[in-house]
């Protein structure tokens, strides 16, 4: 027992050391390499989509360099976990600044976000973009180098609202939130959009994700006489259960949904009441096999993750991200400019690029993309199927 | 008011499997005085592993459930034998933070075997709710509550007539005196872990029912603190009542407090209520009363 | 035992530091200290502030929960009481950092006060339960009482200053977390020697006893929860100022489990101990995720493995270290001290 106690105490130290000296060592660098970080939440309450994020990235950023690189240079990702939790993801974050040195990053949340958003301005000078949504990030002026590659949650809130203003003027509307940034961000905004719309916001109702009993928000809903729903905050629960309550104690409701909770799991959750489900969803996806990107995702996916049958939203979430980036690397090295303010440049000259289809023709507004499309689920198929045409909001 | 029948029966219904965990954690405080943080992570791998034998091996329901129990009789047993066995003795505050470690190790394999995903369950139970005429109890919660019942009166009558029941009380009351009895008190402490496990394992299986299986599925665990406090920590009936007490005073401040504070009341209540219980009855309802007070 | 170490007097047998020996080490641990920013990079800083900021956490914890024998799984919010104050105090009423810093510590105390209270009627696995729920409930009032702590959305929080010297960078960060770890380690190891510290321990080990003798029970634990309060809201405090942004998730139960580990792991009831726990509980992340990262370059598959891996390895290192060695990383550098001292005779 002594002799295995002190192997074992032998190997931990060995280990520790080891791993010490890791840490103090750079990764070795090749000449000519973009170097693109990204902390991701591959653990944590998020890590179903983080896992995908991820791979979308880096399937862009690998297609990329595939196809020849920026102007020849290879494209280098490094991406270390940051659980979604704040500290672990800015020690992430400033562990790959200080070792790699990269000239993008791509984060992990909005808290992230918020959190380096001073020292990305004042001192690291690179791109940022990453899985938020949020309106705070997308303020040019403020943030200069903070991007949203997409519509912010109050523009989605916008496009929604507008939808319902044109289906049924002077609708009651609630708004079904998380008790977290994310879920309260475009709140304020949809207050004053509805005003501004004429429709009569009657209810807010805020739950936790993954409650198990949500019946004091929907009998709330039914008293006021809720008709159209909008979900902001959650990812797939409680938005079932809610959805389901709602039906059991005949509330006669439209659901909506912001970005993350229009996905694929929630309408195989939903199955037959997936018809009463609506959501804006600012990409393509997988299943739309007409459109070029998409064509090209479904090869490459063959050929690297044969195992992959289906790419959720998440997946193109990162997919487009990448494909922005690549964009900006090769205007700015085409000024000789790899650096973050001329990548900066680079992005705000976008306007009007195609990217295969993925989107309607792209162009940046005040760093980001306001545009998106309002989908259907449809419980036969578990599909989303569009109801409406591209919406700009520039 | 005429929302508030309907708010109370979904309390209980609500309550129901809020009880159903709690008496996950009763089961072991009542043989081994030791709070099992990690009960939430039991639910988890139990609603798991029900998922996977419905899905890989295309099981009818009762039987994938009666399976699932089986494996958490052995995790049960597991986890006694390696990791509290050698803490006998070790004051309270360790076997806590064992546990607390349980529970990450628990949450980290989870996420390893099966990845983070969420998933539900295909229907297992008939969806349509139950119609009261003045209230409508849907079907999760329905069945929650029905299993919650089931496994209160199963395990009430093996406390109180069944041989190991009893050699289960005698080792609660004292440990010497039981040991002295020709009980063993080893078998005590893996069986009651193993109930422990069971009973999370159906909570698990009820919950994913409702709001879907993903690795962080348990942290409703720590909400169900305020359950146990209020009915006792080592009280099977205290865990069932406590728990439809806190799941209808929940709605209730869902009703009339969310407007107040702007919302997130609900989660927040039973810990106010847990800290005013232990101001005032610490024991609780049907608890024993032994607390050393200053 | 060390050979020509002979005490005279009760006082040289109190001393903290007891020989040159130590003396000696220890100021060159001290000088070690004090250069490292100008070979560290931005990273190892980061960390090493990091470090110093759980040390003053765990050390506070140690006092409450190794010393009284008071179990809290709430530290966690006291330290969110001091950074919410300290941003408060700094944004709406323009205090400078340097009043807000005490001031942030001296809400946290009173916060500590209060959950205190339940500690006179409950011990043990009911006062854990009741910090528990404190947890939750502070974390509810900084999401929800808006118009202090402007809910989610946090606050920005300006840099410390001394005239037009900002504190803006790690480096800089780092000399301000030094000091203050010295300041209080060094006021909670003598704590721990006089009257109050005596009856602290004495409520730990026996507290009918204790109060036999005529300790009051009531004054010196509140005094225990006061002190250990006013130590987390200096941590946090100091982390929202590094950070320079408080939001209501920086404070979540996860981190009281974290400060709890580091104290128990570190060895309950000494105050090397804490040190030892929060530097270990603090790096092992770290390295575990370096690791992690640089394994994933040479085996890309199990990329997804050992990243989750890192939980299990936390569980596993808390439960290895309370199954195989309950007095902590303390218990292990006595031991190797001891081998050290008498080597090469150590037997």
């Amino acid at each position: 027992m002594m002799k295995a106690k002190c192997a074992a105490k032998g190997l931990l130290c060995f280990a520790l050391l080891f791993s010490l000296i890791l840490t103090f060592t750079a990764t070795a660098v090749a000449e000519e390499e973009i170097k693109i970080g990204a902390v991701q939440p591959i653990t944590g309450r998020f890590a179903f989509a983080g896992v995908q994020i991820n791979a979308g990235l880096e399937d862009a950023l690998m297609m990329a360099n595939e196809e020849g690189g920026i102007n020849g240079k290879k494209i280098k990702y490094i991406m270390e976990d940051g659980a979604y939790q704040v500290d672990t993801a800015v020690a992430a974050f400033k562990r790959i600044m200080a070792r790699d040195n990269p000239i993008i990053m791509y984060g992990e949340s909005t808290g992230l976000g918020k959190a380096m958003a001073p020292e990305i301005k004042d001192r690291y000078h690179i791109l940022y973009s990453s899985t938020s949504f949020s309106s705070e990030l997308a303020d040019a002026a403020k943030n200069p180098y903070m991007y949203v590659a997409g519509p912010t949650y109050s523009d989605m809130f916008g496009i929604l609202l507008k939808y319902i203003a044109k289906e049924k003027p002077q609708a009651k509307v609630a708004f079904f939130y998380s008790d977290t940034e994310f879920g309260r961000d475009p709140v304020e905004y949809g207050k004053e959009t509805c005003k501004k719309l004429g429709l009569e916001l009657v209810a807010e109702e805020v739950s936790k994700v993954g409650s198990v009993d949500v019946t004091s928000q929907v009998l709330d809903m039914k008293r006021k006489g809720v008709e159209y729903c909008i979900f902001q905050g959650f990812v797939l629960s409680p938005v079932p259960a809610v959805m389901k309550q709602a039906k059991d104690y005949g509330l006669k409701c439209k659901f909506m949904g912001t970005f993350w909770t229009t996905n694929k799991m929630l309408l195989d959750k939903l199955g037959p009441m997936a018809d009463n489900y609506m959501g804006v969803m600012p990409y393509s996806f997988y299943y739309e096999e007409n459109v070029p990107m998409i064509k090209k995702i479904i090869e490459w996916n063959k050929k690297h993750h044969p195992d992959v049958t289906y790419r959720p939203t998440s997946y193109m979430q990162g997919f487009v991200n990448g494909l922005l980036y690549v964009e900006a690397l090769k205007r700015a090295d085409k000024e000789g400019a790899l650096t973050g303010d001329g990548l900066v440049k680079a992005m705000n000259s976008i306007k009007d690029v195609d990217f295969g289809g993925i989107m309607a023709p792209v162009t940046i507004t005040d760093n980001k993309i306001p545009m998106g499309r309002v989908f259907k689920g449809n419980s036969k198929t578990l599909q989303f199927e569009a109801v409406s045409d591209w919406i700009r909001l520039d | 008011m005429d929302i508030l029948p309907q708010v109370i029966v979904s309390g209980l219904a609500a309550g129901g499997v809020y009880g159903l965990i709690a008496l996950g954690f009763v089961l072991i405080y009542k043989a081994t005085s030791i709070i099992n943080l990690a009960t939430g992570q039991f639910m988890t791998v139990g609603a798991f592993v029900c998922l996977t034998f419905l899905t890989y091996l295309a099981a009818p329901f009762w039987v994938a459930l009666a399976a699932t129990l089986v494996f958490a009789f052995f995790l049960g047993v597991v986890i006694e034998r390696v990791m509290l066995r050698p803490l006998i003795g070790e004051p309270i505050i360790s076997v806590i933070m064992v546990t607390i470690g349980l529970g990450s190790i628990l949450n980290g394999l989870t996420h390893m075997i099966f990845s983070p995903e969420y998933r539900s369950f295909p229907e297992i139970f008939p969806p349509d709710p139950l119609d009261l005429g003045f209230a409508i109890v849907p079907s999760g919660l329905l069945w929650g509550f029905i299993f919650a019942i089931v496994c209160m009166i199963v395990f009430l009558l093996i406390f109180k007539y069944s041989r190991t029941g009893v050699a289960m009380r005698a080792t609660a009351s004292d440990q010497q005196a039981a040991l002295s009895m020709g009980i063993s008190v080893r078998k005590i402490f893996a069986l009651s872990w193993s109930f422990a496990a069971i009973t999370a394992a159906v909570g698990g299986v009820v919950i994913g029912n409702i709001s879907g299986i993903s690795i962080y599925m348990g942290g409703i665990g720590l909400k169900v603190l305020a359950v146990i406090i209020l009915g006792g920590l080592d009280s099977i009936i205290g865990a069932i009542i406590g728990g439809f007490i806190i799941g209808v005073l929940e709605n209730l401040s869902g009703v009339f407090l969310d407007p107040v504070f702007g919302g997130g009341t609900k989660e927040v209540i039973p810990f106010f209520i847990l800290v005013i219980i232990i101001m005032i009855r610490p024991y609780g309802m049907f608890g024993k009363e032994e607390i050393e007070r200053v | 035992m060390r050979c020509g170490d002979y005490k005279e007097s009760y006082l040289k047998d109190e001393e903290i530091f007891q020989t040159v020996f130590v003396k000696f080490w220890l100021a060159l641990f001290f000088i070690f200290l004090l250069i490292l920013p100008f070979f560290a990079n931005t990273y190892i800083l980061y960390v090493a502030n990091l470090v110093g900021f759980a040390v003053i956490a765990a050390v506070g914890l140690n006092l409450l929960t190794g010393f009284t024998g008071q179990i809290s799984l709430g530290h966690a919010a006291f330290a969110g009481v001091g950074g919410y104050t300290l941003a408060i105090l700094m944004t709406k009423a323009e205090f400078s950092f340097w009043l807000a810093l005490p001031c942030a510590g001296l809400v946290a105390a009173a916060a500590g006060l209060i959950i205190g209270i339940p500690s006179l009627r409950v011990k043990g696995l009911y006062l854990c339960i009741a910090t528990l729920a404190a947890q939750f409930i502070f974390e509810f009032i900084f999401i929800h009482w808006e118009s202090m702590t402007q809910g989610v959305r946090g606050i920005n929080v300006p840099s410390p200053q001394v005239g037009s010297f900002l504190f803006n960078t790690e480096a800089r960060f780092y000399y301000l977390t030094l000091g203050f770890v010295v300041l209080t380690v060094a006021y909670v190891r003598n704590l721990v020697r006089t009257k109050t510290g005596r009856a602290f321990i004495a409520i730990r080990d026996r507290d009918l006893a204790a109060e036999i003798m005529g300790i009051n029970l009531f004054k010196y634990k509140l005094t225990s929860f006061a002190i250990s309060s006013f130590f987390a809201g200096i941590a946090g405090a100091l982390w929202v100022s590094f950070m320079r942004i408080v939001t209501p998730e920086h404070f979540p139960f996860h981190l009281s489990i974290q400060y709890l580990a580091m104290v128990i792991v570190g060895g309950l009831g000494t105050v090397l101990g804490s040190i030892f726990g929060a530097i270990f509980m603090t790096l092992v992340p770290e390295i575990l995720n370096v690791t992690t990262s640089a394994m994933s370059d040479v085996i890309p598959q199990l990329e997804h493995l050992f990243i989750p891996l890192k939980e299990v390895v936390f569980g596993c290192l808390i439960v290895g270290f309370l199954i195989f060695e309950p007095h902590g990383l303390a218990e292990i550098w006595r031991r190797i001290k001891a081998f050290f001292i008498l080597w090469p005779f150590s037997y």
